[in-house]
């Protein structure tokens, strides 16, 4: 200890004190984009984290096929049949769809649309800390990824939206991190309520539908999707399913307890919405 | 020691961090255990604050935080001075109390561990994010998970400190 005063040691325990609040005033003042020194380490080891991912990823598919091949044949076998089943519903929705458009030219309707622009981005590593569920992204502000983007995958489930911005990184707040509170509405009874991140719920990994309207009759399997209310996020994502309805310990409200539609830990490429148009 | 001597050594002790670095960031977060993500640089900073005393555990611990605060999501500063801080007492511990060998630094770890989860709590406490049985969920089995990753990080340092540590290169 003499040689910690002798050396200095206090000063050392100072800068570290200054750094501290340093660091905590710029990530206050700087919101959704990263400060410069976050900036420049996640920019210098975005090449290595995007190695990493790419060589775990690679070695998993190898694990995969070397010791779950019978698994991944079933589960082929399963997707075929539910693609013929799909493709059927889509002959149909074909038809539903020119009928409605019709419908609509006849009554002079503005027809429903939805433009979303998307960019495609790699899953470069997931959340570091027990407390938070994140995903660090590579794509950032040198592609137009802004903070509040919402992040979607190739079938249209949300996954999170963007919480920081770097160079060329991103980090996202999947929809399980306690921050959550998106619009959401149930499909099938038009029941509207708030998403909501749970802190509880995050370690199942899943979330609540809070608010939920008196006598809104929901039954486990209603598929949630996001509301739009607000227009900060686009409407008709898929969120997930109901899994319950509970009411909360005060007794004054019901929730439901939401399992997302997407698997967080088998994630590898996503869709970073950066622009969107929904006419309803 | 040289200037010269000082920055090889702690260039050496920064290769070190290199793979416990990687291996928190990028690897251990794929594969949890239970839903339990190991949390390594507070065991680094311990292991290297219990070989090379208090003055060098501060300075270690500030570059373990200041890592650890630009290079992980969600940092607000706050574990810079914490594992500064933490350097210092663990080295001071260490050569006063403890010993410099794995059982001090498997105490130290546990400390410095318990700490942060203790923090963590606390803070879920303050903002209501949910009962503490729920928050305890989490703290209990991610120190025990990270205090199991002790030996490993003590070995790794315990080496790089057999060849450039304390006044070795002087």
């Amino acid at each position: 200890m003499k040689d910690f005063f002798r050396q200095n040691g206090i000063l050392l325990l100072v800068i570290a004190l200054l750094l501290s609040i340093l660091i905590g005033i710029i990530s206050y003042v700087m919101g959704g984009t990263a400060d410069p020194l976050t900036n420049l380490v996640n920019t210098v080891s975005s090449p290595v984290r995007g190695g990493i991912a790419a060589a775990a990823d690679w070695v998993e598919g190898a694990y995969n096929y070397v010791f779950r091949y019978n698994e991944l044949e079933e589960e082929l076998n399963t997707l075929r049949s539910r693609v013929g089943e799909l493709e059927e519903q889509v002959r149909q929705g074909e038809e539903a769809s020119r009928e409605n458009e019709q419908l609509r030219d006849l009554l002079e309707f503005q027809s429903r649309r939805r433009e979303l622009t998307t960019a495609p981005a790699k899953v470069t590593a997931r959340s570091t800390s027990n407390w938070e569920s994140t995903l660090t992204l590579s794509k950032g502000s040198a592609h137009d990824v802004q903070a509040g983007d919402c992040v979607i995958t190739q079938t249209g489930a949300l996954v999170g939206v963007v919480s920081e911005v770097g160079l060329n990184w991103s980090t996202v707040s999947t929809v399980i991190n306690t921050d959550t509170e998106i619009g959401g509405i149930v499909t099938r009874t038009y029941s509207a309520g708030v998403l909501e991140g749970d802190f509880a719920l995050m370690n199942e990994g899943k979330l609540k539908l809070n608010y939920l309207p008196e006598g809104a009759q929901l039954v486990s399997g209603d598929e949630v999707l996001t509301s739009g209310r607000g227009d900060m996020f686009p409407s008709g994502l898929l969120v997930g399913r109901v899994e319950g309805v509970f009411t909360d310990p005060s007794g004054q409200t019901r929730y439901a307890v939401v399992e997302p539609s997407v698997t967080l830990d088998e994630l590898i490429e996503v869709f970073v919405i950066q622009d969107f148009e929904i006419v309803e | 020691m040289t200037r010269r001597d000082l920055i090889q050594k702690w260039l050496t002790y920064g290769l070190g961090l290199l793979p416990v670095w990687l291996a928190d960031a990028y690897i251990l977060p794929r594969y949890p255990l239970w839903g339990v993500t190991p949390m390594l640089l507070p065991l680094a900073a311990a292991a290297v604050a219990v070989l090379e005393g208090a003055y060098a555990g501060t300075g270690f611990g500030l570059a373990v935080g200041l890592l650890w605060e630009l290079a992980y999501p969600g940092g607000f500063g706050g574990l810079v001075f914490f594992l500064a801080l933490a350097g210092m007492v663990m080295g001071a511990v260490s050569q006063y109390a403890l010993s410099q060998s794995f059982p001090g630094c498997l105490i130290c770890a546990a400390g410095v561990l318990g700490l942060l989860g203790l923090l963590r709590v606390a803070r879920g406490l303050l903002i209501n994010a949910a009962p503490l049985h729920q928050l305890l969920q989490v703290a209990v089995p991610e120190f025990l998970w990270s205090l199991a990753w002790t030996p490993l990080v003590w070995l790794l340092f315990r080496a790089i400190y057999n060849r450039v540590g304390g006044t070795r290169l002087a």
